[in-house]
């Protein structure tokens, strides 16, 4: 049980990490080719906060507090990177985190 | 203190010198003084300890960076080794009071 | 000296971090390793490999253990110096009994000290220690090092530099740089959000380096700080030793007063006595602390003044499942078993003290974290290192242009604390897989010569590194990068087979049973082998590609000037 709650910490961590980055136009760029509106950018921020925010629940949700607290700050960073590395090897599979963005035409 | 963009090796050396050595002398005075002065002042004795010694590491990075970015480089020598020096005096003034 | 605030943390930055980054690679590296310290252990010591367990009974295991300790020679030989008149044969007078377990040790370490009679200084101990395994009171040999928690662990902290505590001090300057590098590198960083996510390997060496630079401090950032600044406050006694120099009295007053608070005896009395069961003062510990809610092991048992009507014994629990660094210890009087004292809890002070330390040394049972802890050491490691390349990749081209050997040396140092470091580490495995259990007499211990092998494959490395390093002073590649690449792909798997051969714990079967100390180590090392093929591939690459230049685009000018 506890190990199913951080597999989810974890994967909302890197969603939350990934929707934020997208909401930067450079990383947009990267994985799609229409343009990043600023109701795109608000709305991929607001997705990314309530990510994190869902990831720190969780963590809490597995550990005392004072190990969540922790555990979430490890994750950020791993994510980061993780986010980091896949618009460098791999950008396309984000572009399935923005599949519900219809292309402008 | 002259502004060129190379520093003297002399310069480099007191700068050093400053963050590092002036540095400890004043984080030393300061934590001598935290615990003696919050143990006189009613706080357990390893509470002052380590309270103090917390802070001053914190203290430390500041003033070893301020060491390196401040133009006045003489005040920061006085400033660091004087009031080091004085606050460790102080806590010695407590600690024979105490004793 | 500088114009503005930003060009004097550049300084600092550039300079300070040269010269300590050498350190910090060593600090960061083996503080990584060190989370995995005891599985490290069990890979080392074969014969340790069996399931971790709980403290044993005292009275029936223990106490005639400790009974049958006395000082080894080589510490007698030491404390006489410190002693006026003859040592004695045996040291009668026990100041304390300690055994010590944690959720990760199957084997149970056990400490004693004893008073000095004639010793110059009243308060002098001798100690002695041992490793014991816990179901049957058997001693493991002195001289198998642990080669994780007694090796890599108090290389991280202490460089294994005794002499003058020196290693310590190093090591504390480190970690203040450490902290002066980040809060420098964030003035320095402009763009540390905008370019947060950003890697590009494609663009030129000097870009590409400075992107995993940037990445790998500022999405670690935390995890950088707070470990160098947790590292200065858990040594804060010896980097700044006011209670036991300038405010002595103070503390030895406070001492006495503490013993008179606590009820614990601060001196012997004279008078012997009986131990009464120490069992059942654990099974005490126990209920109470199942009554607070925190049922748990038991981490530490100490026995203290043995043997006299003042002793008592301390029993404190392993706090496995939270961060904070507390044994909610319960002390009971040792000839009569009855309470003396249960730890008050923590003032605000103290929990902020032992969540510093606790995040820091890590006595937590949590496999996500430690892993964690290891992928932000290694993120160090890389920044770091990329912090080297980026040096040597900024100037070398002007070195070249001069003729200065700077960038040569630079370089070569920085082979040595990256690949170098990594074949050491393999080196100490492999040697402790090939040597014989027992040697002949007149060599040196087993473990002695382990740390042999440890530095001289350094050594050797850091020889290879200067001697291939003439192509650095005509702004090429350094062979040596991919040469000991290519040394670590070989190596790394041999540290596995020897260890398959001379066990039979193959990797099938630890996978299989789930024994995951020695199983993590194989499939790490197998890792590593994996990641230096692909590094000595690109260098390989790069070398054939573009030999001696390296494309640059004009747009990252600006972007550089700025950095170092």
């Amino acid at each position: 049980m506890v190990n199913l709650l951080l597999v989810a910490a974890a994967i909302f961590c890197f969603l939350g990490m990934a929707w934020l980055a997208l909401a930067m136009d450079s990383h947009w760029k990267q994985v799609r080719k229409d343009r990043l509106t600023e109701f795109r950018v608000r709305l991929l921020r607001s997705l990314g906060s309530a990510s994190l925010l869902a990831s720190v629940l969780f963590c809490l949700a597995a550990d005392h507090a004072s190990m969540a607290a922790l555990v979430w700050t490890m994750l950020l960073a791993a994510s980061a990177l993780g986010v980091a590395f896949t618009f460098t090897w791999r950008p396309r599979l984000l572009s399935l985190l923005v599949v519900w963005a219809k292309a402008a035409s | 203190m002259s502004s060129a963009s190379s520093p003297s090796s002399w310069q480099v050396v007191s700068r050093i010198g400053a963050g590092v050595l002036g540095g400890y002398v004043f984080v030393w005075g300061f934590i001598a003084l935290g615990l003696s002065g919050l143990y006189a002042l009613g706080m357990p004795f390893h509470d002052a300890e380590a309270l103090s010694n917390i802070l001053g590491f914190l203290l430390y990075l500041t003033l070893f960076l301020w060491a390196f970015s401040t133009p006045y480089l003489d005040r920061a020598w006085l400033v660091l080794v004087g009031s080091g020096a004085l606050m460790a005096a102080i806590a010695a003034l407590i600690q024979h009071m105490l004793v | 000296m500088f114009q503005n605030f930003r060009l004097s943390m550049a300084w600092l930055h550039t300079w300070f971090g040269l010269v300590l980054g050498f350190v910090l690679m060593a600090i960061f590296f083996f503080g990584a390793l060190s989370v995995f310290d005891r599985e490290i252990d069990r890979w080392a010591i074969p014969e340790s490999r069996f399931e971790s367990q709980p403290m044993p009974s005292f009275d029936k295991l223990l106490r005639p253990v400790f009974e049958s300790m006395q000082p080894s020679k080589e510490s007698i030989e030491q404390m006489r110096s410190r002693v006026d008149g003859p040592m004695p044969e045996r040291f009668e007078t026990i100041r304390s009994w300690g055994a010590y377990t944690t959720h990760r040790d199957p084997v149970l370490s056990l400490f004693t000290s004893y008073e000095v009679p004639n010793a110059k200084e009243p308060e002098e101990s001798i100690r002695a220690n041992r490793t014991i395994d816990p179901r049957t009171g058997v001693s493991l040999p002195d001289d198998q090092l642990k080669i994780g928690s007694r090796f890599f662990y108090p290389l991280h902290y202490s460089l294994n530099f005794r002499w003058l505590n020196l290693g310590y001090w190093i090591v504390g300057f480190a970690s203040l740089i450490m902290l002066a590098a980040l809060v420098s590198g964030v003035v320095m960083h402009r763009k540390l959000f905008r370019e947060m996510f950003t890697f590009r390997p494609k663009k030129s060496t000097q870009r590409s380096t400075l992107d995993l630079h940037n990445l790998t401090g500022v999405v670690a950032l935390p995890f950088h700080f707070f470990f160098a600044f947790t590292g200065l406050v858990i040594f804060a006694g010896i980097y700044f030793p006011v209670s036991h120099s300038q405010l002595q009295q103070l503390h030895d007053q406070h001492e006495v007063l503490e013993a008179k608070e606590t009820g614990l005896p601060h001196d012997r009395s004279g008078e012997p006595a009986q131990l009464a069961s120490v069992d059942a003062m654990v099974a005490e510990a126990h209920r109470r602390w199942a009554e607070r809610g925190m049922a748990g092991e038991v981490g530490f048992l100490g026995l203290t003044h043995v043997g006299d009507s003042n002793g008592y014994v301390s029993v404190y629990r392993a706090g496995t499942d939270r961060v904070a660094l507390t044994g909610e210890g319960i002390h009971f009087k040792a000839s009569t078993g009855e309470v003396l004292r249960e730890d008050p809890p923590s003032t605000t002070v103290e929990n902020i003290n032992e969540f510093l330390t606790g995040l820091h040394l890590q006595h937590f049972r949590h496999w996500l974290l430690r892993w964690l802890y290891v992928l932000g050491g290694l993120a160090g490691c890389v920044c770091i290192a990329t912090g080297f390349i980026f040096f040597v990749e900024k100037r070398k081209r002007q070195y070249a242009k001069e003729g200065s050997q700077t960038g040569r040396v630079v370089d070569a140092l920085a082979v040595t604390c990256v690949t170098g470091m990594l074949l050491a580490t393999v080196g100490i495995l492999i040697a402790n897989r090939l040597l014989p259990s027992s040697l002949p007499s007149g060599w040196p211990g087993r473990g002695d010569l382990e740390q042999y092998f440890f530095w001289g494959t350094w050594v050797l490395a850091m020889a290879h590194a200067f001697l291939r390093s003439a192509a650095v002073a005509q702004a090429k590649l350094n062979p040596a990068w991919r040469e000991q690449c290519m040394a670590l792909v070989v190596l790394a798997p041999a540290a596995v087979l020897l260890n398959w051969l001379t066990t039979g714990d193959h990797l099938y079967k630890t996978l299989s049973n789930g024994y995951w100390p020695v199983a993590g180590l194989d499939i790490s090392l197998l890792v590593a082998s994996g990641l230096a093929f692909l590094a000595a591939r690109h260098l390989r690459r790069k070398a054939l590609g573009a030999p001696g230049s390296v494309h640059r685009s004009p747009v990252l000018a600006d972007a550089e000037v700025q950095h170092g």
